[in-house]
């Protein structure tokens, strides 16, 4: 279980984050919603220092980090049970497919290296990429290297994996074989913090939606509580603007 | 002035120079050493933003690129004994090259360290954030994330520097260093044939620097060989990316000329 506990984030006079509590049990998927601005990507940053919190507590399993006075190696340790996987991709430009994937194999968790290349191989080759394993990221489509940084983050073998908008930065078309392989991910139990505006994936994959604005959780829910009967005006505003099809009433 | 021009001069003085090649090659290979490390030492405070570190190498580094490499070679050669006295270290025993290769690797350490700063902070930040985000250390990040891809981006830069080193060594004959030009100004005295000892030399300064440029190249398309696209589109995305690559480099890098007196 992961549970995040007052955690707030300021950028100099600026608060992005206020007092933020969220619990994610184990092999659940949290998608979290909100307008842009909101703290999403901050909060999701938060959770593997890359951004470093200025209050809270962040506490995976029975390992626990204060945040304000997090050590180097509690920060180490906490971004080895994390894995993430970016907007822009972020692969290793100077390496291969398969170089990506074993890299974390082979520095972080020091796998020798036969072992490292098989399990890399039958990653890539679930996220569907089994003959681009020698292809650098400059010869691969945004949906491909995606799909690598996903493999990427499988490999850790983390107790989450956080992803930030995965899909955003793709050409439409290749939204949907992306999406797929987090889907499947997703039924094999891992557990899995999602930011997205794709609200079809939202709904199906999501046990747990969270809304988000203004650097405080304003609902969380199911799905169907979440998107079918949302509480809070403000819920109601931003679901209304973005998927204005579906018509949301009391 | 001097003897009749003579072709055939040109011919039996570039065995000659060449005999003193060594020496100028020793130059430039010490301080290129030198340089490297200098510049690694000076590049990481202003990198990491070490406060006053970082003030001190920005000194360091404005007295270099801001001083003619002459008035370096002079200042060293006859000022540091000066001062090194007062703190009684003896130092009219040690030869010049010492000075020459002090000053040169100073020098292009200097230059070394924008090229470096420049280069990593080519390497885009995302990859690095995914390096920690894997769990690597920050040593770890730099040296298997971040150097491999700015050595390819310095490339272009290093090779330049490499060259105007080549051809500042030339001033170590100032100081009296038997070096190519040295050996060239003796030969021209002694023959009267001046202009054939420095078309020789030329000639000797230009295949090298040709031979350094192609050489580094060919390191610089295996480093950044990652930027290729698929075999059928190589020929012409390798151009243009080497292309984008060297315009990064002219925007950031320090844009060394040569041997300025
Ligand atoms: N490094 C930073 N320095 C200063 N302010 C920042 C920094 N990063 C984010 N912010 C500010 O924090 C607020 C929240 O940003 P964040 O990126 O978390 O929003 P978001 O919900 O992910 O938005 P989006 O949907 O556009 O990605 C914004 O007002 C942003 O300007
Ligand atoms: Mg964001």
């Amino acid at each position: 279980m992961i549970s995040l506990t007052q955690i707030s984030k300021s950028f100099g006079r600026h608060q992005v984050l206020n007092n933020i509590d969220l619990t994610v049990t184990k092999g659940e998927v949290v998608v979290i919603l909100g307008p842009s601005g909101s703290g999403k990507t901050t909060l999701l940053r938060c959770v593997n220092y890359l951004e470093k919190p200025s209050d809270g507590e962040i506490s995976i399993g029975d390992f626990k980090v204060n945040c304000k006075h997090a050590r180097k190696k509690e920060i180490h340790q906490l971004r080895q049970k994390t894995a993430m996987v970016f907007q822009q991709y972020n692969l290793f430009r100077h390496k291969t497919a398969l170089e990506n994937v074993m890299e974390g194999l082979l520095i972080v968790k020091k796998l020798p290296k036969e072992e490292a290349r098989k399990r890399s191989i039958a990653l890539l080759e679930k996220v569907g990429l089994g003959s681009k394993l020698d292809a650098y990221p400059s010869q691969l489509s945004g949906g491909q290297q995606q799909r690598v940084g996903i493999a990427r983050a499988l490999a850790l073998e983390p107790e989450v994996i956080l992803f930030d908008e995965p899909t955003s930065a793709l050409d439409p078309e290749l939204v949907g074989e992306v999406l797929a392989v987090i889907r499947k991910i997703a039924k094999e139990g891992i557990t899995m913090i999602v930011v997205t505006h794709e609200m079809g994936f939202a709904r199906d994959v999501a046990n747990h939606v969270v809304f988000m604005d203004g650097g405080v959780i304003v609902e969380e829910g199911t799905p169907t509580e979440v998107f079918n009967h949302p509480r809070e005006e403000r819920t109601k505003q931003f679901l209304k603007r973005i998927t204005p099809e579906l018509n949301y009433s009391i | 002035m001097g003897a009749p021009f003579d072709i055939s001069y040109v011919f039996t003085f570039l065995p000659k120079l060449l005999g003193t090649l060594g020496t100028t090659l020793l130059i430039v290979g010490c301080s290129l050493l030198a340089g490297i490390i200098v510049g690694f030492l000076v590049a990481l405070p202003r990198l990491y933003k070490v406060p006053v570190l970082k003030t001190c190498s920005e000194i360091y580094i404005s007295f270099f690129r801001g001083t003619p490499i002459l008035i370096q070679l002079f200042l060293f050669y006859y000022g540091l004994p000066e001062i090194l006295k007062l703190i009684q270290v003896d130092m009219t025993r040690t030869p010049v090259l010492v000075f020459v290769i002090l000053t040169y690797g100073l020098h292009t350490g200097a230059y070394m360290s924008e090229m470096i700063r420049a280069a990593v902070q080519a390497v885009d930040k995302g990859q690095v954030e995914a390096a920690y985000a894997t769990g690597m250390t920050g040593v770890q990040a730099f040296t298997r994330i971040v150097l491999p891809q700015a050595l390819g981006i310095a490339i272009p830069v290093f090779s330049n520097l490499v060259i105007a080193l080549l051809k500042d060594t030339s001033l170590a004959f100032t100081l009296g260093v038997m070096e190519m030009t040295g050996k060239a100004q003796t030969l021209g005295s002694l023959t009267q044939h001046f202009i054939e000892t420095y078309i020789a030399l030329a000639l000797i300064y230009l295949v090298i620097s040709f031979a350094i440029e192609k050489l580094l190249l060919l390191a610089e398309r295996r480093l950044l060989r990652h930027e290729k696209r698929s075999t059928a589109e190589i020929r012409s995305f390798k151009i243009h990316k080497n292309w984008s690559y060297r315009r990064i480099i002219a925007e950031l890098g320090p844009g060394k000329g040569g041997a300025g007196l």
